[in-house]
């Protein structure tokens, strides 16, 4: 912020370092010529030759405020073409008028400003182009990343799992076959232990990509299971007809459960009403409830929330009014 | 006893039904889908089911829907589901499916030879056997909500009981356990019933049902 403050300073006494020889050069002028007998006012040539610079400077100045890149080149091209024609004008005026030439000029300006998109404006429909292509790739991406999730908890379950729990038998076999010999069936017993702390390793890591029955049955299953196992008091209302993308489901799975998790912890009396339903292309999940308010939202398991949904291109609203509840509004768009 | 067993896994299944065989269970029938389940126990009658959760065609929960539709057809029928997780909506299902011959371990709990295979004879009888796991997921849900006093007010040695009950053990298994007399068990069990005023029963199954209302009384809802 003082640095910006400086620069605006600089640019004031800039300014005024410019104005104040200007405006007396200007005066020594006007009293000249009036003292030699104030004929042709010629000092408007003078006060012409100051004003160019001026215009220039201001013009530039408003152009550099517009949003960069092409945008900002055009409005530099547009200010500084009226800057000129404006002196034309004032040249053409001073010089007694008489054959309108500016015109030429000011069209020819106004021809490059017209043709100046051609130029410039291919660069912006690239970037228009490239940037429905990274949301596109983006989502495309998650969507990828969130199947292979599921197909790795599905593979850990009936691959790696599955043989490490025949292995464990195995060895719970052989241990109840060595009875007789208690030195061995106790190296047994700890390969069998090793063996079963894996799979419980593992079945901790699949349950972590998402519960098995969101993976199982969906979407309004998981969040109703969410709703009886929760200590606040939950009323679900969700129709879907049919499977979301996965990414969606357990984007929209963890939300609700961020959610009571909230409510259970800031308002233990409160109810809460989860409504789950499509419109159109898009999923809008809602959770209100009825307690004390006040919710930031910009607290740690919400700003995460947040960046998880955006990052689908969704959008996650959360208001929260004292003594009257918190609703936290979630759409995804799920194409 | 007649078993029948389902499971996708090959060597899984197999070594299921060997080490069944070793101690004298007989494995009537095998099939590694839900539709095999149906159509094995329509075909073959078995007292006991033990079936997988995930199963072709769907690799979801096809193996609890077609378990409770042979329960359905089959009252008599007792099912052991073997899972590789411990799902409460699943469980909640099969424990509302009927009252007894109902087991849900998890998968690895073969490897325990012995109390496995008391988990599959108590299950045949009408018994139930529920994962040490699943228990403490319903006693975590019981503890989160409602009357957490109830619960405190148990000593660590009754609170051991009361998971062992709520998983299906008999007294008698309860003292191997923990390594105590029966009389000390029968004594930590008249003390449970007592603080959390449930109905005292002679019977274990009844016992266990009761033990189990409690935990999913608030809970499981």
């Amino acid at each position: 912020m003082s640095n910006h403050g400086n620069e605006i300073d600089l640019r004031s006494v800039v300014r005024g370092a410019a104005f104040v020889p200007s405006l007396a050069i200007l005066t020594a002028l006007i009293v000249i010529w009036a003292a030699t007998g104030a004929g042709y006012f010629w000092p408007m040539w003078a006060a012409l030759g100051l004003a160019i610079p001026t215009a220039l400077w201001y013009a530039v100045r408003w152009a550099r405020l517009r949003p960069k890149g092409a945008t900002r080149w055009y409005a530099m091209q547009a200010a500084v073409s009226v800057v000129i024609v404006c002196t034309n004008l004032a040249v053409w005026a001073m010089s007694g008028g008489g054959f309108f030439w500016p015109i030429f000029p000011a069209v020819a300006l106004g021809v490059l400003l017209a043709l100046n998109p051609l130029f410039f404006r291919p660069d912006q429909r690239k970037l228009e182009v490239r940037v429905d292509e990274l949301t596109r790739t983006r989502s495309g991406a998650l969507d990828v990343q969130a199947t292979e999730l599921r197909r790795i908890e599905r593979d850990l379950h009936d691959g790696a799992q599955a043989r490490l729990v025949a292995l464990s038998m195995q060895l719970g076999r052989a241990e109840e076959r060595l009875a007789d010999h208690p030195d061995s069936a106790a190296l047994v017993r700890q390969a069998r232990e090793e063996a079963t702390a894996a799979i419980r390793e593992l079945r901790d890591l699949a349950r972590g990509i998402a519960p098995p029955v969101l993976a199982d049955r969906g979407l309004v299953a998981a969040i109703e299971a969410l709703a009886s196992r929760s200590t606040v008091k939950v009323d679900v209302d969700g129709q879907l007809d049919h499977r979301l993308p996965p990414v969606v489901e357990t984007a929209a799975y963890f939300v609700v459960a961020e959610s009571l998790t909230n409510v259970a912890k800031h308002a233990p009396g409160a109810n809460v009403r989860v409504t789950v339903h499509l419109d159109g292309a898009m999923l809008v999940v809602e959770i209100v409830d009825n307690g004390p308010g006040g919710a930031n939202p910009a607290g740690g398991g919400l700003t995460g929330l947040k960046q998880r949904v955006e990052a689908l291109d969704g959008r996650l609203e959360i208001h929260s009014v004292a003594r009257e509840g918190t609703v936290v509004w979630a759409v995804l768009p799920c194409e | 006893m007649r078993v029948v067993v389902v499971e996708d896994s090959a060597l899984l299944r197999e070594g299921i039904v060997a080490l069944l065989a070793e101690n004298g269970i007989d494995v009537v029938a095998q099939a590694d889908d839900g539709p095999g389940l149906l159509r094995i126990v329509d075909g073959h009658k078995p007292d006991l089911a033990i079936c997988d959760v995930r199963l072709p065609p769907t690799f979801t929960d096809e193996g609890i829907r077609a378990a409770l539709e042979a329960r359905r057809r089959h009252p008599d029928l007792a099912i052991l589901v073997l899972s590789a997780y411990v799902e409460p909506v699943y469980t909640g299902e099969l424990l509302a499916a009927g009252d007894g011959g109902i087991g849900y371990l998890l998968k690895e709990r073969v490897s325990e030879v012995r109390t496995f295979v008391d988990s599959v004879k108590r299950v045949a009888n009408g018994g139930t056997a529920l994962d040490r796991e699943v228990v403490s997921a319903l006693i975590a849900d019981r503890n989160r909500s409602g009357d957490r006093a109830e619960l405190e007010a148990l000593t660590p040695r009754e609170r051991e009981t009361l998971e062992l009950i709520a998983q299906g053990r008999t007294n008698a298994a309860i003292a191997r356990e923990m390594v105590v007399t029966l009389g000390a068990v029968e004594k930590h069990v008249s003390n449970i019933f007592g603080k959390l005023d449930l109905p005292a029963g002679d019977d274990d199954h009844r016992r266990v049902l009761a033990v189990l209302a409690y935990l999913r009384a608030t809970g499981g809802g």
